[in-house]
């Protein structure tokens, strides 16, 4: 079963034409890797799966729920704000920059949306996120406020807040651009034990070893398409523009 | 000595009326001045429009002139009796001092407000959405506790001035501690009333500080 279906995905920017029909599919346990060029249009990619842009046209279907399609007569719709909330509780995404809440605890950004989304007792959510905490080694820090973490506790908050609601997919979108190489690998680290519990993930980034290691599937995007893909463009890259692109790693 | 006690005595009665329009003025434009600030970041361009030569006219003109408007305007505007508009005890001349505060005083709350809620990052915005967070939720429980935290220190300054235009209430004849100060001084022949009144202002203010103060250091647990 496909959790993730994105098919002919158009996406532009006022006359910029960001995104020219990607078709993309994810199984469930599966990890995706999306690799390429700045500028080529991942994180735009990331950010239609994850309702922040409007696509232009194209079908994209989440956990089985129709988030929007086009139609044969070419119209582009999405589905009614409460299927929309809905589709918005099965997903989590990780940001480069965490975008936790400052002003809450370690433990209020990961229960907030349990208790006030997902309506959970208060006490359920505390459970959640006390486990959350431990499994990611911050069991000592659930009373903190994010400014005095470590880039790599926020982050490691911010990836317990995205699984705090048990989703069905993960994205991540370069989620440790932020981070100096010593807390990077920290990151990938609990990145890679969730691809061992077979969590569903899409992964943007630029580290390329992790990905070839992580990744079930490998994406190679640049000008808005998908140049490639597959498990080995990494070890094997088939056409000249990706091996172009990876002789800079 | 009789003199001094009689003095406190009748710029305490006109206290009530400048605490009396600090309050009111500071409970009504608060929430408008939200508003306000909503319908100059609407997308409607005719909502913007007009929320922004409101904002103009009230930062443009004085006060007072403000002021007058309000209170003789439904007489030569719509030839209605002045006294028929008074609220229950209160004489329309205060009412339309408190409209005219509050009205004066949401367009700058307004404009502080805007620079707050415009200062978040979009982030925030976004992280809740992915969330699930209605708009209603991601305003009330993350996007105005960070704003009221960056615009603490415009709106204490705001609300001192307030205290000191209090005294402008005078050209509408309401017997705030200004007018009662000034009256007493012409008929004692004497500035002590000034004085006396000057330490009451400086001393509400003190109190505004200390309260505001503290509110900043409740927040300051995090950056
Ligand atoms: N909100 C926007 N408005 C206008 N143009 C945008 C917007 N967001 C992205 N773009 C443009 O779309 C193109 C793709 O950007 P995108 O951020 O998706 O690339 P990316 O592959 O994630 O790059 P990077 O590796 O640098 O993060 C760029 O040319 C960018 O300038
Ligand atoms: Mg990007």
């Amino acid at each position: 079963m496909n959790v993730l279906e994105m098919k002919n995905i158009h996406k532009s920017f006022d006359d910029l034409e960001v995104l020219k029909g990607i078709d993309l599919e994810v199984k469930k346990g599966e990890v995706v890797g999306i690799i390429g060029p700045s500028g080529g249009g991942k994180s735009t990619l990331l950010r239609c799966a994850t309702t922040l842009e409007r696509i232009d046209k194209g079908n994209i279907s989440i956990a089985g729920e129709t988030l929007v399609k086009t139609s044969n007569s070419g119209l582009t719709q999405y589905t009614d704000k409460k299927t929309m909330q809905q589709i918005r509780g099965r997903f989590g995404l990780v940001f480069q920059n965490f975008n936790l809440f400052p002003h809450f605890s370690v433990r209020r950004n990961i229960t907030e949306a349990l208790i006030h989304v997902h309506k959970k007792s208060r006490e359920e959510a505390d459970s959640i996120c006390d486990d959350l905490l431990k499994k990611l080694g911050m069991e000592d820090k659930a009373d903190a406020y994010p400014c005095n973490l470590s880039g790599g506790q926020q982050q490691r908050v911010s990836i317990a807040r995205a699984l705090a609601v048990n989703p069905d997919i993960l994205f991540f979108d370069e989620p440790t651009s932020a981070l100096d190489p010593e807390l990077t690998s920290g990151i990938l680290k609990v990145i890679r034990e969730l691809a061992e519990e077979h969590m569903t993930m899409v992964i943007v980034t630029h580290e390329m070893v992790f990905a070839r290691d992580v990744a079930d599937k490998l994406v190679f995007m640049d000008g808005g398409v998908i140049v490639e893909q597959g498990k080995d463009i990494i070890s094997n890259p088939q056409k000249e523009r990706t091996r172009e692109f990876l002789a800079g790693y | 000595m009789a003199d001094i006690a009689s003095t406190l005595s009748q710029l305490a009665g006109g206290l009530r009326f400048t605490l009396g329009i600090f309050f009111l003025t500071l409970l009504f434009s608060i929430p408008l001045g939200l508003l306000v600030a909503r319908g100059r970041m609407s997308k409607n361009k005719i909502v913007s429009g007009i929320i922004r030569v409101y904002i103009s006219i009230m930062r443009g003109t004085p006060l007072m002139l403000q002021l007058l408007l309000v209170y003789f305007g439904p007489y030569y505007i719509f030839a209605v009796k002045l006294s028929d508009l008074d609220v229950g005890p209160f004489k329309y001349r205060f009412v339309a001092t408190i409209i005219g505060f509050s009205l004066n005083y949401a367009a700058y709350f307004a404009e502080i407000f805007r620079g707050g809620i415009q200062s978040m990052p979009v982030g925030q915005y976004e992280a809740s959405q992915i969330l699930g967070f209605t708009r209603m939720q991601t305003y009330f429980r993350i996007i105005l506790p960070q704003v009221v935290k960056r615009v603490l220190p415009s709106v204490t300054n705001e609300v001192i001035t307030l205290v000191k235009d209090t005294s402008l209430a005078q050209v509408l004849a309401v017997t705030e501690m200004f007018t009662t100060a000034k009256n007493l001084a012409s008929a004692q022949v004497s500035v002590m009333p000034f004085i006396v009144a000057g330490v009451f202002y400086y001393v509400m203010n003190g109190v505004i500080e200390i309260v505001m103060n503290r509110a900043e250091k409740s927040m300051s647990y995090y950056s």
